[in-house]
């Protein structure tokens, strides 16, 4: 059993609700060894491609940049949950 | 593009272990300020029943970044980042943070870091995951917060800075660069860009006499030891004189 939850329902349902052809996958560190498992239910439950994204993901904070431009239609971004940024602190 | 968060919450059980029940009896602390990492933070049920029976008052809020009551960020940082009032800040014995790693409580600390020792609050944590107590103090971080001082000495006398800007949009922060830059007309400023903060380019640009942060507000503490020339971040580098002056 893993220590964190995957909430792969959850993904894979927004995959579909989104009716998403592309999606990519950010996992912080500690999870990263699990995104073949993520990557292989999105693959079988859903017809989208999935994207491994490789950097860092330090926080809400930090989301992959120039996704649009590779026409990605849904991020899933795991261990973090809506990011209030402060102006100037 | 579209966009979904998932927690990742902890698989186990979220409880207390003895060792920190003993602990918060041991201290006699009757009002605490609870907190968690996201994972932890939406499973404090167990947790709260605990210190109901231990006759412990919690006190918690949503934090100014969070989306959530109860949760902390590593970038909750700063004085006034719980959002708590005085009052309630004034009421709490310690910080109790449910979680594992030094990072999220170490926020607990660093936002301590101008108040006099008498109204300092320890932070204990309670590990759910190896069901363990550990306690973070301000003693670990003592030589960074030491070599902060000496880089906000050296802001307020440097001629020529390099304020560091991420392209990031959840951290960006060019305007308030800007700002700062008018607040001290006698300085050059100079304006760098970057996604993550290449440590490895800063001798390139050895005009530089000290760095201010704008990212990740844990830059100008945890890597602090990066900056050979120094670091402060933005938000103390617009009252660095008052910092200075209270810094532990």
């Amino acid at each position: 059993m893993s220590l964190y939850k995957l909430e792969l329902e959850s993904a894979i349902e927004k995959i579909k609700e989104e009716d998403a052809k592309i999606v990519c996958i950010q996992l912080p560190d500690g999870m990263k060894p699990q995104a073949k498992e993520v990557a292989d239910a999105i693959k079988t439950e859903t017809n989208a491609k999935v994207l491994i994204w490789l950097g860092t993901n330090f926080g809400a904070c930090d989301i992959p940049l120039g996704l649009n431009r590779l026409k990605v239609d849904l991020l899933i971004s795991w261990g973090h949950n809506f990011f209030h940024k402060e102006k100037g602190w | 593009m579209k966009l979904l968060f998932l927690d990742a919450p902890y698989n186990g059980e979220v409880k207390l272990c003895k060792e920190t029940l003993n602990y918060l009896a041991k201290k006699s602390y009757k009002t605490i300020g609870l907190y968690a990492s996201i994972q932890f933070s939406n499973n404090l049920d167990k947790v709260k029943k605990q210190l109901k029976k231990a006759s412990v008052k919690i006190i918690t809020s949503k934090a100014k970044r969070t989306h959530s009551k109860g949760q902390i960020l590593g970038c909750d940082s700063y004085h006034n980042s719980l959002n708590l009032p005085d009052n309630k800040l004034a009421e709490i014995d310690c910080y109790l943070y449910i979680g594992d790693g030094r990072f999220h409580p170490l926020a607990l600390i660093y936002r301590q870091k101008s108040l006099a020792k008498k109204n300092f609050k320890e932070v204990i944590c309670n590990d759910p995951i190896d069901n363990q107590l550990f306690l973070v103090d301000f003693d670990s971080v003592r030589g960074i917060t030491t070599k902060y001082k000496s880089s906000l000495m050296k802001f307020l006398t440097a001629e020529n800075i390099g304020i560091i800007n991420t392209v990031k949009p959840g951290q960006e922060q060019l305007s308030t660069s800007y700002i700062l830059e008018e607040k001290y007309p006698d300085k050059n400023f100079y304006h760098f860009l970057d996604d993550n903060v290449s440590f490895d380019q800063l001798e390139n640009f050895p005009f530089i006499e000290v760095w201010v942060n704008t990212a990740c507000p844990r830059i100008g503490f945890d890597d602090q030891e990066k900056f050979a020339k120094g670091i402060i971040n933005i938000n103390d580098a617009f009252k660095a004189e008052k910092i200075l002056q209270t810094i532990n």
